[in-house]
Order: structure tokens, then C-alpha cells, then sequence
């Protein structure tokens, strides 16, 4: 069984747990103490990933890093449909990984703003995070917005979400808890309602379930 | 000494904690914020803790003369200090010397707050099977009972008894859900402790405390310790669970509004399940508080 | 800060932004809303901020007809914000006074508007009315310098700026194209610019016009922002949050008066809906209807007179009118074949708020509904309101035959959870529900209305068979007693201090109101439960089919519309 070395309230590890519930893939978690016992920075962490950061999985020997790569692997070995990462399309593989890059820049920002915060990195700008997050909301909410007005739910075309969605959501719907708001972006909350909507998605701490969607009668 | 930020002289003379002695183990210089005022603090190669208000903002050095340190005392864990003289000794919790116990900090979380919503927070059973679905409550299991809440004129505590929630899997190993027995103290304005009963042992219960700091009006650093009678679950289980609960708490505490603790009793509605909320309300008027509320007009 | 900003509409949201069974959050002039789309397509503009603990509402869940607060699961209803469950008390009906603060709001020109204080209508946008609305963009600046700034805004040859009236710009190309910005104020140094062009567009002009204004727009924003950020900001706007009512701050709150008919509202649909049973909606004529709870009942006062209790039937949500279903009684008085008669499509009414005396629980594990001809409509409400939330239940319908079933497109919804039962006799129907009731258990609770004979026998049953006393809630719909008021005794109050006499040939109720006190009450035939009072001491003749066999032995408490003293004296806890 896959071992996801996990820690509840890393939205780069919630990313994995997510794209697992979607497609319904059995995994072990082996809970890492991030904080208070800075364990990934631990001797016995490092030498699963120097770089001394979550989350890592072993699939059976296959020990990867980093949330985004994560995702990829396990899209494309697992998800039999090839929705979540369609590996035929050059396309949407562009596509997705500039979304991907986006994702990325999501944590540098409203994901080191709200370590900030919450856990004092006291190291972090965070005017500069803070900043840096609003610049890529309205980039994001621009797309999403003339993404909804052609009919498109998600970042990518298609009528299935892919994990460019999956990547870009725990930063996101998390980035109150680093004080930025998301008021000024409509078009992400409403794909954020609508991502809680895909069945088999899963809550962390701070994040709610959406409520029923209409009936499709 | 320049001034303090803070006028409330309630707040001024009380005991705060700033930090988890197990975070500041490594003997440098940290800092923090109580009350909207820098302090500094470390601990000396005698072992004990010094706490005092840097007069530089960038610099770490220890002050030579003594007279400008903070009191200090080490207790459940923490580094406490104050601002003024307290007329109180800190709050006891008998627990936690209790030798079959295990005293664990849990985790210090910043959140944008009142100390006094984060308080009032802790003492709700309410919100349990909305904000903490399938852990502490579920629907549709939601209504709160009866129980009881008295002001103990003695140690000026608030005690709520006989509170009882239903939990599902209220016992570890079980899939039943059942009535868990709980116990709310609020011994400190900015304090509280909860005691739960016990899956192991009847008679005895666990507790839970979380001194809150109050950074400023609005913003808290929450610390969290438990004193358990566990002898199975790994430490690094009990902490996440705590972490857990309390990341189910705090986008509930960031959206409260106003931030600051309303203490006229015509600005929120209360219900009969806010009865400890109402006393701790009524307690903080009484005492006069002003820091991180908003004080009745009237 | 002047009362006139106030008292102006803005708009808010586009109408896009606002798809069912989603919360927007807006801001103006420092107030947060809470905007939603129920499922009947009425747009709510709340203030963000539930009454109880002050959590945003923007954070909770638009179930289609109410709003649910994500911190203690508290339920308003559409159009009227009035709090409809409280799920810490769950036997409990909250006070219907308990109501979330609303602003006025209206849909037009592809926007919601909304304004503290707003009367009258939205701004005419004469020439803009087929409009294509812009993707809005919000920036950081004051909303002054962003109107300012769009006077000089250019998308096409020729472009020439002008204010209007109403704070608007309109700007006008060589060709006569045009578009018009609102800047809605935000907060001090926040705002939204909102456009609108005068043309329907559709297709990829419609996208590369979007487009274009959209990038103008941002172009814009860059340098408003840097002006923006040149000058001294502005202290932001601190609304008021309004006070609650003396009576909400308070535990214990309850007691509205007597018969009054306080609202006036018009026949709006009148039909058979089966036979015998005549169904009747009603529509506010002026301003919104007062919330209901499932369970509760209007008092509806007749032309010829008469004053009549009927259950209400609506779901969650139906908040814009009543519905009531009413049985032509062959051995009436009056009032149900004055209904049949004589009510008829635009008539107006006087009726009573709605009050709630047979509340639902929604914290049961399974909820067992059992009704009886017309006792079915306040178990329909109910039922509706459990089925939209997922909740666990069977309804048993008990009926003379199949035409004698009303609603049945309001059941249609219930599917497999509704039985009906037709044309039982008596013994087979004491079987039918030995079978129904089979199964006591934690968490069950079982809500019945019907004739006299058939909920005293569901009653003995539940009993028989195990279920607790608080378990089985009922509501009579009228009581078969015969009232004996021929005998006279004092009556003391504790709290009034005061010694009345009760006479022959009136009742306690009565004696009360000729002597100031103000009572509650309803039906004034023992069945309802309005007019309920403690007692202190005395004995009581029970005359009344709303206290249960239990609490009329402990004698706690009395119906002084009907019930009298079995001693000479008689101490009531008013």
C-alpha cells in the first residue's frame, strides 16, 4: 500500500490526500510531527528527503518529493480514465503544468503568509506574501471568470477537473488564515464551492464542506 | 521604560504565558509580543528563564542590569510573565503533578482574535458537530443539555458541571456514539481548562488547557496543554488530534466579528447553551477588563 | 461620512455572480453582506454576520431555502432572515423575533444592488437596459479617484467621458458605442468598478469586447493603484452594528398577546385539493411575511367572524406566501364551510403571525410521521423540512381512500418514505400502527396529527409498546371534550399579586383579559398549547387534549382557555 508521510494541516500534503479520495487509491499515513517537534527537519527525515519537506510517498519502493510531482505520478499510474492527467493530450499536459508553476507560486506566498501567522516564521516578508498572493488571485480569478463565461468549470478546458485544480486549491481556500481575504475574488469562490462538489472530496482542518448542489432533476 | 502599549490595568497585572518551554530549549534569544509590546526572553546557562522588553528592536543582547527584567515564572510548561503586579498566584490545575500523567504542549498557533473569543470558543459545545464533524459531535446529535455554571467567589473561577455532549466513537476502539462527560474552568480571563472523561479510567478525567496570549486586541498565540492518563496513543497522535480540533477552530475564530469580545448583553443572542458564555461575559465586566472586549456602554 | 451615501443603491455583485446554492461576499462602504440566490431565484442581501456569535454568514450554506451558519448550524429562511431551527435546543421553536439584519436589494441591468438605506428604485440606465455587463474589478483605492481617474477611460476612437447624476461615468465612443461605470465604495481606499455597455453582445464579439474592457480596466487599475498609493490612506469605514432587541438579550423570551390579526394578506389560489379538502395560498399585500417554523399555524379570522387556527404547509424557504389546506366539517360551526363557500380568489384576509406550538426536533436518528385526513398539514411542513435536509424519516398517511389524499404533489416529493393507508377500519388501523411503531429506540421520535380517536389510539400504542413520554409529540386539531364550566373558585396570581374571582359560565382565560392581563392564546379550545401557564397550587380539572396524561397528573400547568380549578382556590405562576 502507498505510505504518505502526512502531516494534517499541510495543504501540500491535503493535495495528495484529495487526488487518493478522488480516485478512491488505499493509502497508509505515517504522521510526521512538522510542528511542534520538527521532525522533517530530523536526521531520519532527511534521509527520505534531504530537502527536509513533506510530503513524500512510497509506493512500493518509489520514494518521491514535492506535491505537484506527486500528483503527476499518481494521476497517471492510478486514474484509469486519464481525466485528472490526460497523458494523450500535449495540450492540456502544457497546460496543466503552467498551472502547476502557478500552484507552486500559491505556496511560496499564501502558503508562507499563513506559516507566518499561524506558526510564526517570523523570517517570511509578509507584506511581500501577502502582496505576491492577491497578484497571482487576480490572475486566477481573471481566468476562472472567462472560464465560466464559455461554460468551464475548471482551471483547465474540459468538463472534468484535473489536478492543476486539485494543486491550486489547498493554498487558496486556506489563505484567510494568512490574512488574505478572498472577497475580491468571486470566480475563485465559486470554483472553490465547486471543487468541494467533486464527489469523493475530502476536508482538513480549515476547511469546510460545501453544501448539496442543485439537483440535477 | 517607555510606557505600555496596553492601559488596561486589569490586563496590565495579570500572568501571561509567551512560550512553550520546550520550544525555547536552545538557549538564543527570542522574541514575542504580549499585550501590543515586544518582550525578550531566554533561557540562561543556570537554567532559568529571563524575560524583559527590548529597548532596540534589532538587537538580541541580554540586559546586564537586572532591575529591567520581567518576573518570570515556569509553570505547566510554560514561561510566564507580567506587565504589572498580580494579585493573584497562577491558577492551579492539581493535575498536572499527578505522576501517572502525561503533560504534553500540544502546539502554540497564532490567530487573528480576541483572547476572549478564544476563550468563549473553548467553552462552547454547541458548535461541536458542525466545526468538529465526526470527531467531537455529529448531526444529528445536536442538542446541548442542561448543565450547570457557578462563579466560585473563593478562587474567582468560573465552573460549568454536568456538560455533556454526544461524541461518536466516545470511547477509543468503539463505533458507538454516546454522551462524553465534560467540566469547563475559566480560572484567568485570558485561561481556561476543560476536563473530559477518560476512556481508560472512570473515575478520572483528562484535561485540556489553553492559555491564550494576547498579542494585541485581535490577535492570539493559543497554547495548548494536555495532562492525560494514556498510557497507549504515541505523543505524536495526541499532539496532531489537538492540532487537528484547533485547525477546525480557528477559520471560526478569524471570521468573527467584531474581533474584540462584545461584552453588552444586546449585542449578540445569547440561547440557553450559552450560559457559561453569559457568566464569563458578566465575570469580565465584573472584573472591569477592557483589553481585547468591547465594554458594555451602559 | 453622509447620510446621502447611505440612502444610494450600488450595485454589489453581477448577477452571475450569484449561481444557486452559493454565498457571495460584498462589502459596502465598511458593511459586509452576505448575498445569496435562494432556489426561487430571490436574492438576499444580509448583513455578513449571524446574530448569535458574530461569525460570517459568507462562510456558511445556501441550501436553496435557508441559510445555515457554519458555527452552530442556526437555520435562516429566505426573504425574511428569521431563524428557523436552533439545534442546541432542538424541541425548542426560537422565538420568531430572532432575525438576521437584511438591506434593501433589487436585481436589474445584470447587477444586484443594495444600499444601507436605500428607497425607491434602482438608477434608470436609459440605453443601457439590454446590457452587457463587464467582469467587475476590484482595486485598492478610494472610490473617488476610480471615478475620476474613468472620466479619462478610452477603449475606441474617439471616447469622451461625462458624469451622471447619479455618480456614474458614461463613456462614449466616435461610434456611439458606450459603456457606464459604477465604482462601488468598498471601504475607504477599496473599490469595485462595475460596467455595463449599452449593447447586447453575443458570441466572440461579445468575448473579445470583455476582453478589451478588461484589460483597459486593469490598465487602469495599475495606475489608480500607484496614485492610490502616493497619497495618505484613509482611516477605514467602521459600520455600527446594530443592537439586538432587549428581548433577544435575555434567556428566557416568549409571549406574544392574544387573538391579534396582525397581518393582512390576499387569496391568491384557492383549489380542491382532494375531495372534500380545499387548499388556499396567501400573499402579503404589503411587505414581507413573518418566518414560520415547520409546525406552526396561523389564526385565520373569517368574514363571517369567526377565528380559526390552520396549519401551515409550506417547505423551507417558501417564504413569500401560506399555505393552508382546510376539510369541509359537515357538523362545522361555521368555519370550514365559510372557507369552502365563501373565501374566494382576491378576498383579503386578516390573519395572525405564525406561532409554534407542536415544534419539530431535527435531532432525531428516524422521525415516524402519522397523520389523519387533515391532520397532515403541519406533518407536511415538517416532513418537507426533513427531506430537504436528508434526514431520516417515514410519513404514514392515513386516509378514508385515495381522492381523500391532499397534497400530493407536496408528498410527491417524499418517495419512498410515504405510505398511504386507505380505508382502514379502526381495528385494522390500531394494527397498521402497533406495526408502525413498532420499534422504540435512542433518537427516535415519532410527530402525529389527526382525529381525536385515532391520535388517543396512537398514542396508548406508543405507549404499549415502549416509546418514551418525549418521544411522541402530537397536536390535536380540535377537542372532543365536553367543557364543564359551571363551577366558580379564586383565582390568585404570584407574580401580578392579584385575587380575581372565576364565575360560573367564563373561563380563567376570560376572567384574565377583563382584567389587563394580556394572554396568549389560539385555538380557546384546549388544543393548542398557547395559553399554557404553571401552576403553583391547587387542583386542576383538566379539560384540555394538549397536556399528556403525564403532565395533567403532576399539575404543573393548566389551559385556562378551557381547564378550571377542582379546588376553591387556584394559585398561577403569572
Amino acid at each position: 500500500m502507498i505510505k504518505l508521510y502526512d502531516y494534517e494541516l499541510s495543504g501540500n500534503c491535503y493535495k495528495l490526500r484529495l487526488l487518493m479520495s478522488f480516485l478512491g487509491i488505499e493509502y497508509a499515513s505515517e504522521l510526521i510531527d512538522f510542528y511542534p517537534g520538527n521532525q522533517h527537519k530530523a536526521e531520519a527525515f532527511r534521509q527520505i528527503n534531504p530537502l527536509g519537506q513533506l510530503p513524500v510517498i512510497d509506493d512500493d519502493g518509489l520514494v518521491l518529493r514535492d506535491a505537484q510531482a506527486i500528483l503527476v505520478y499518481l494521476a497517471s499510474k492510478y486514474d484509469g480514465s486519464g481525466q485528472w492527467y490526460p497523458t494523450d493530450s500535449p495540450q492540456m499536459l502544457g497546460q496543466i503544468s503552467q498551472w502547476l508553476a502557478l500552484a507552486d507560486a500559491i505556496t511560496a506566498t499564501a502558503s508562507a503568509a499563513r506559516l507566518h501567522d499561524a506558526l510564526f516564521y517570523n523570517h517570511i516578508d509578509i507584506d511581500a506574501a501577502r502582496n505576491g498572493a492577491h497578484r497571482l488571485f487576480r490572475m486566477l480569478d481573471e481566468h476562472l471568470w472567462f472560464a465560466e463565461d464559455t461554460g468551464q468549470d475548471w482551471i483547465c478546458p474540459g468538463d472534468h477537473p484535473t489536478i492543476a485544480d486539485i494543486a491550486c486549491f489547498p493554498y487558496t481556500i486556506l489563505s484567510e488564515e494568512g490574512g488574505i481575504s478572498r472577497m475580491d475574488y468571486p470566480a475563485i469562490r465559486r470554483w472553490c464551492d465547486r471543487f468541494k462538489r467533486i464527489p469523493g472530496f475530502t476536508v482538513m482542518s480549515g476547511v469546510f464542506p460545501a453544501g448539496p448542489a442543485v439537483d440535477a432533476a | 521604560m517607555p510606557e505600555f502599549t496596553c492601559k488596561d490595568p486589569v490586563a496590565l497585572n495579570l500572568w501571561h504565558v509567551i512560550a512553550s518551554v520546550e520550544e525555547v530549549a536552545d538557549g538564543s534569544v527570542q522574541r514575542t509580543q504580549l499585550l501590543g509590546d515586544q518582550v525578550a526572553f531566554t533561557q540562561r546557562a543556570d537554567g532559568d528563564f529571563i524575560v524583559w522588553r527590548p529597548t532596540d528592536s534589532n538587537s538580541d543582547s541580554v540586559p546586564s542590569d537586572p532591575a529591567v527584567l520581567l518576573p518570570v515564572q515556569q509553570k505547566y510548561g510554560y514561561i510566564w510573565t507580567t506587565f504589572g503586579t498580580p494579585e493573584h498566584d497562577i491558577f492551579a490545575i492539581p493535575e498536572f503533578d499527578e505522576s501517572d500523567r502525561r503533560n504534553i504542549h500540544a502546539a502554540t498557533f497564532g490567530v487573528h482574535v480576541s483572547a476572549p473569543r478564544a476563550i468563549e470558543n473553548f467553552l462552547d459545545m454547541g458548535h461541536f458537530p458542525y466545526v468538529h464533524t465526526d470527531i467531537l459531535g455529529a448531526e444529528p446529535h445536536t442538542e446541548v443539555k442542561e448543565y450547570y455554571v457557578d462563579v466560585s467567589e473563593e478562587r474567582d473561577e468560573i465552573v460549568a458541571t454536568n456538560c455533556k455532549f454526544w461524541q461518536p466513537m466516545a470511547a477509543a476502539g468503539s463505533t458507538d456514539g454516546a454522551d462524553v462527560d465534560y467540566i469547563y474552568r475559566v480560572p484567568h480571563p485570558y485561561c481556561s481548562v476543560l476536563y473530559k472523561s477518560c476512556p481508560g479510567e472512570e473515575s478520572r478525567l483528562d484535561a485540556v488547557a489553553v492559555f491564550v496570549q494576547p498579542v494585541d486586541e485581535e490577535h492570539v498565540r493559543a497554547h495548548m496543554m494536555l495532562t492525560l492518563i494514556d498510557e497507549v496513543s504515541a505523543d505524536t497522535a495526541i499532539r496532531l488530534f489537538q492540532q487537528t480540533i484547533f485547525g477546525q477552530d480557528k477559520p471560526i475564530l478569524e471570521n468573527q466579528y467584531p474581533k474584540r469580545l462584545p461584552l453588552d448583553p444586546r449585542a449578540e443572542t445569547p440561547i440557553r447553551a450559552d450560559k457559561s458564555a453569559i457568566a464569563y461575559r458578566r465575570w469580565l465586566t465584573g472584573k472591569g477588563i477592557t483589553y481585547g472586549v468591547i465594554p458594555s456602554a451602559a | 461620512m453622509t447620510t446621502d451615501l447611505h440612502s444610494n443603491w450600488y450595485p454589489i455583485a453581477s448577477s452571475s455572480d450569484l449561481p444557486n446554492r452559493h454565498v457571495y461576499q460584498a462589502q459596502l462602504l465598511g458593511r459586509e453582506f452576505a448575498v445569496w440566490r435562494a432556489d426561487d431565484g430571490y436574492v438576499n442581501v444580509w448583513e455578513n454576520r449571524c446574530l448569535h456569535r458574530g461569525v460570517r454568514l459568507s462562510i456558511g450554506i445556501n441550501d436553496g431555502q435557508e441559510l445555515k451558519c457554519q458555527y452552530h448550524g442556526w437555520r435562516y429562511a429566505n426573504r425574511t432572515a428569521g431563524c428557523t431551527y436552533i439545534p442546541a435546543h432542538p424541541a425548542d421553536a426560537p422565538s420568531r423575533t430572532i432575525c438576521n439584519n437584511t438591506y434593501p436589494a433589487q436585481e436589474a441591468h445584470g447587477m444586484v444592488w443594495a444600499g444601507e438605506m436605500a428607497v425607491g428604485e434602482v438608477p434608470a440606465l436609459d440605453g443601457f437596459e439590454a446590457a452587457t455587463v463587464l467582469r467587475p474589478i476590484p482595486l485598492n483605492a478610494p472610490q473617488e479617484m476610480v471615478s475620476n481617474s474613468l472620466l479619462a477611460y478610452s477603449f475606441a476612437d474617439g471616447c469622451s467621458g461625462a458624469p451622471n447624476e447619479d455618480g456614474s461615468v458614461t463613456i462614449t465612443a466616435g461610434d456611439g458605442a458606450a459603456v457606464r461605470f459604477y465604482v462601488q465604495p468598498v471601504n475607504s481606499n477599496h473599490s469595485v468598478i462595475r460596467g455595463i455597455l449599452n449593447k447586447e453582445l453575443t458570441g466572440s464579439e461579445r468575448l473579445s469586447s470583455l476582453k478589451l474592457h478588461d484589460w483597459k480596466l486593469q490598465e487602469l487599475r495599475s495606475k489608480v493603484e500607484a496614485e492610490a498609493a502616493q497619497s495618505e490612506p484613509l482611516a477605514p469605514m467602521e459600520p455600527v452594528f446594530a443592537r439586538v432587541s432587549e428581548l433577544l438579550s435575555e434567556l428566557p423570551h416568549e409571549t406574544t398577546d392574544g387573538r391579534t390579526a396582525e397581518l393582512r394578506v390576499t387569496v391568491t389560489k384557492k383549489s380542491m385539493t382532494a375531495e372534500g379538502i380545499v387548499s388556499l395560498r396567501f400573499d402579503s399585500i404589503k411587505g414581507q411575511l413573518p418566518t414560520f417554523q415547520p409546525g406552526a399555524h396561523i389564526d385565520v379570522h373569517l368574514q363571517n367572524g369567526l377565528i380559526r387556527q390552520y396549519s401551515l404547509t409550506n417547505g423551507p424557504g417558501e417564504t413569500d406566501h401560506y399555505t393552508i389546506g382546510v376539510k369541509r366539517e359537515p357538523d362545522s360551526r361555521g368555519g370550514s364551510v365559510s372557507i369552502h363557500d365563501a373565501v374566494k380568489k382576491g378576498d383579503l384576509l386578516a390573519v395572525s403571525a405564525p406561532r409554534n406550538n407542536f415544534p419539530l426536533r431535527r435531532d432525531a436518528v428516524h422521525t415516524i410521521f402519522v397523520a389523519g385526513g387533515i391532520g397532515v398539514t403541519p406533518l407536511i411542513s415538517m416532513a418537507r423540512t426533513l427531506n430537504s435536509q436528508g434526514h431520516s424519516f417515514e410519513f404514514h398517511y392515513f386516509v378514508q381512500s385515495k381522492n381523500h389524499a391532499a397534497f400530493k404533489q407536496e408528498m410527491g416529493e417524499f418517495d419512498k418514505a410515504l405510505t398511504l393507508h386507505e380505508g382502514l377500519s379502526p381495528d385494522e388501523t390500531g394494527a397498521k400502527l402497533r406495526e408502525v411503531l413498532s420499534a422504540p429506540g435512542d433518537s427516535r421520535h415519532v410527530y402525529i396529527c389527526g382525529p381525536g380517536p385515532m391520535l388517543e389510539a396512537t398514542r396508548d400504542i406508543a405507549d404499549a409498546q415502549g416509546w418514551p413520554d418525549g418521544a411522541i409529540h402530537f397536536e390535536y386539531f380540535k377537542n372532543t371534550i365536553e367543557l364543564d364550566d359551571s363551577n366558580s373558585f379564586q383565582l390568585d396570581l404570584a407574580r401580578s399579586a392579584m385575587t380575581l374571582n372565576v364565575p360560573a359560565g367564563k373561563t380563567i382565560l376570560e376572567v384574565l383579559r377583563e382584567n389587563g392581563i394580556n394572554m396568549a392564546s389560539s385555538c380557546e379550545q384546549g388544543a393548542c398549547g398557547t395559553c399554557r401557564v404553571g401552576v403553583i397550587e391547587g387542583d386542576v380539572i383538566h379539560q384540555d387534549v394538549y397536556l399528556s396524561p403525564g403532565e395533567k397528573a403532576e399539575g404543573k400547568s393548566i389551559m385556562t382557555c378551557v381547564s378550571r380549578a377542582a379546588s376553591d382556590r387556584l394559585i398561577l405562576d403569572i
